[in-house]
């Protein structure tokens, strides 16, 4: 095995302090007051979200969903450094059309969704027990293999416990290590207090949920169960308060979507697409959920395109848990197709072409 | 000067008193030692004579009267009353006194030089360039809302004439703008400054200007201009970087309405060549629309804070292939639009001491005081106070702690 020992005497004293640092964390994360409660983890844990969410059909969907707009996409975002004069181009049109090219893969590349896995448990594989080496330390030591080139989830990592048990490290083991030896910019060791309940409230009243959901990413593995209650808790504030335009367009409006059809709680996102005439993705949305939960009333009902009052009426009166609101909704954008059709056919008559 | 007011005190043993000869009356030092001669006003000696700046505080005060009020027979009364002899004596406090004294000095006026609020103070003191004289006069129906002018230079200027002689006048030079493109400069002169402001006030509402401004902030582009031999290199610049510049075009751009600019001057520094020069070439600027039709090419923005996103500000009716571009085509936006100028950048020379050995040795010193300020904003984030993760266990790391005093057992 490619573990590097380290042996110097410093280092040994190095390593621990770090462990006791680690022991440290350990007690206070499960001290820590955690978001939301752990009944609900459990409940969600049951099933693994991760093949569904990286179903190639899924991912269509999601992306419709998010609705591609390179104006939100790139709009100005300043991080408190001072600002540049503006650089400026001669183009041809050319040369134009292929900047835009260039801008709109960018753009995909920043809107690659961040994954919607299971949380990891907790039981480290234990690899031998060697009850003879009980007691040989106050502290557990744990080996590092910090070879260049394996990844941050790959990298080989076992800890000797004060029992003498040699196991695998625990995932917040792992996080402390991979931070002590490769410190990723902008992540901190300990977590910010800005996740804890009361800041996190704040937060989210303020409608600062890409910042939350954004400094989320950064720092936790999405694994972690703190990950999944911060987003978890951010979705449904954005839900309860329907400030979808807060995340369309960005990253995080697929797994919030992906969220919600999980939740089996769409029906306030369907209402404002109804309202807002957007039925292609309401389709979608009702397409993702089916997809989701195979189990729903509504899965036998297929899509034809130019069908799509039918197809949301089919969801609207077997799943939905808003019906009177929805169902009205969809008689009002229908009204308004039909007002609309109208128009056209007497414009086209106005014109002399019956 | 000093030879004049050399007193000389003799002692006449005969008599047995003090004999002062050249005696002079007090007036007359006092305006010696304050005053200047006018061969010296001419030279421009003594600018701030005349003021008055003491007050006299032998004023209301008595030779034998004070803060004790005590009676000195002989010197404030008379020694013989009656036919009693007069004893020295305390009287009573007079509390009113000191406060006649004080008023009686409060009459006699302040003598504080003019303070200006720092709204309405300009370049410097008192004096008028920088300072703000409001909206020219308006002309008929026509009236100047919005305007400001602001006074650039107030100075004296001479004429030799065949009758007269050597003529004084005030020469003031202002500009007048309404911080959204207009403005004009003028010059105006008169006998009276305050004449002289106004003519030229009244004369830049006459000459008005149309600037064009780059999103209501900077210039469209880097530019050199040049009146004389005073040549300006102005540079544009982001939202919130402010007026870099001489005080003459920082003054000019805020009654125009520019925001953001640097901009260097270079040769001579008259300050009326400086502001025609920078409105000669804030005129020859060319907007998007103009250098793109010039060029027959789009023109892109790309901005940092919104990642390089590519946005066309300006295209042209017609817009040419890339064939139809030639290889030597000056096609940098900068370059084209200085006229092929390219700005002179000097390269910072490092300071002096960091070539000595000291230098070395304080880098050595201070190299693990490098990474302090972040500790200490990470344990303020953390604990809301500077302390180590220690603290819990040993309360003695925290900054600022204190033992706990031993109560000694009775």
């Amino acid at each position: 095995m490619a573990v590097r020992k380290v042996l110097s005497q410093r280092d040994l004293i190095n390593m621990f302090c770090r462990s006791c640092n680690m022991l440290f964390r350990v007690k206070c994360a499960s001290e820590m007051k955690t978001v939301r409660s752990l009944a609900n983890q459990t409940a969600a844990g049951e099933r693994d979200p991760a093949p569904l969410f990286f179903n190639s059909n899924v991912q269509q969907l999601l992306k419709k969903l998010t609705r591609m707009d390179l104006r939100t996409i790139f709009r100005t975002k300043r991080y408190g450094a001072p600002l540049k004069a503006p650089e400026y181009k001669f183009m041809t049109t050319e040369e134009l059309d292929a900047v835009m090219k260039g801008a709109e893969e960018k753009a995909e590349k920043k809107l690659q969704m961040p994954p919607v896995i299971k949380a990891r448990s907790e039981e480290p594989e234990v690899l031998s027990s060697d009850y003879e080496l009980q007691g040989h330390s106050e502290a557990k030591f744990i080996f590092t293999d910090i070879t260049f080139g394996s990844s941050d989830r790959e990298r080989i990592m076992v800890v000797r416990d004060t029992n003498g048990v040699l196991r695998k490290a625990t995932r917040e083991e792992r996080y402390r290590m991979n931070e002590t030896y490769f410190p990723q910019p902008g992540r901190s060791i300990r977590m910010p207090h800005m996740f804890e309940k009361e800041y996190l409230e704040r937060l989210l009243d303020q409608r600062s949920y890409e910042f939350v959901l954004d400094r989320a990413c950064l720092q936790f593995e999405p694994d972690d169960p703190m990950y999944q209650d911060v987003t978890a808790t951010t979705y449904e504030a954005v839900d309860r308060a329907q400030h979808y335009s807060a995340l369309r367009s960005t990253r995080h409006f697929g797994p919030f979507a992906f969220h919600l059809a999980w939740n089996r709680s769409i029906d306030s996102l369907l209402l404002d697409l109804i309202q807002t005439d957007r039925l292609d993705e309401a389709v979608a949305l009702i397409q993702l959920y089916h997809i989701v939960n195979p189990e729903a009333r509504s899965v036998s009902a297929n899509f034809e395109p130019g069908l799509e009052h039918k197809f949301i009426q089919a969801y609207v009166e077997s799943d939905s848990k808003k019906r009177n609101v929805l169902e009205l909704a969809l008689q009002a954008n229908e009204e308004l197709h039909k007002q609309r059709a109208e128009t056209e056919a007497g414009i086209l008559r106005a014109h002399g072409n019956t | 000067m000093f030879y004049k007011l050399m007193l000389f005190w003799l002692h006449n043993p005969q008599v047995g008193e003090l004999t002062l000869i050249g005696a002079v009356p007090a007036e007359a030092l006092w305006k010696g030692v304050t005053s200047v001669s006018n061969a010296g006003r001419k030279r421009g000696r003594g600018k701030g004579v005349g003021k008055k700046i003491a007050k006299n505080l032998n004023r209301g005060q008595i030779i034998g009267v004070g803060k004790d009020n005590i009676i000195w027979p002989g010197l404030t009364v008379p020694v013989i009353r009656g036919r009693e002899l007069v004893q020295q004596q305390k009287l009573p406090e007079d509390p009113e006194r000191e406060k006649k004294l004080i008023k009686l000095r409060d009459d006699m006026g302040h003598f504080r030089p003019l303070k200006l609020s720092p709204i309405e103070r300009g370049w410097s003191g008192t004096k008028m360039p920088g300072r703000s004289i409001g909206p020219p006069d308006p002309v008929g129906e026509e009236t100047f809302e919005g305007f400001d002018t602001k006074v650039l230079e107030l100075k004296s200027v001479f004429n030799m004439e065949g009758n007269m002689g050597r003529r004084r006048q005030i020469s003031a030079f202002v500009v007048t703008g309404n911080k959204n493109g207009s403005a004009g400069i003028a010059l105006g002169k008169a006998a009276e400054a305050k004449v002289a402001l106004r003519k030229a006030k009244n004369r830049a509402g006459q000459k008005l200007l149309y600037i064009e401004i780059f999103n209501n902030h900077t210039v469209y582009h880097d530019f050199f201009c040049q009146f004389g031999k005073t040549k300006i290199f102005v540079t544009k610049k982001p939202e919130g970087y402010g007026l870099v510049c001489h005080r003459a075009i920082k003054t000019s751009c805020e009654v125009i309405g520019i925001k953001d600019l640097y901009a260097k001057v270079e040769g001579p520094t008259n300050l009326q060549h400086i502001v025609k020069a920078f409105l000669i070439g804030l005129l020859q600027q060319k907007t998007h629309q103009m250098l793109a039709e010039e060029k027959k090419l789009h023109v892109v923005e790309f901005r940092k804070e919104n990642d390089y996103f590519p946005t066309v500000v300006a295209s042209p009716p017609i817009c040419r292939k890339q064939a139809q571009v030639k290889p030597y085509e000056v096609m940098d936006y900068t370059q084209y639009a200085l006229g092929d100028r390219v700005f002179l950048r000097k390269k910072k020379e490092p300071p002096f001491f960091t070539k000595l050995p000291s230098w070395e040795n304080y880098l050595k010193k201070a190299q693990y005081t490098r990474n302090r300020n972040k500790v200490k904003v990470s344990l303020l984030a953390e604990y809301g106070q500077v302390q180590s993760f220690y603290a819990e266990k040993y309360p003695e790391c925290v900054q600022g702690y204190r033992r706990p005093q031993e109560t000694v057992a009775e």
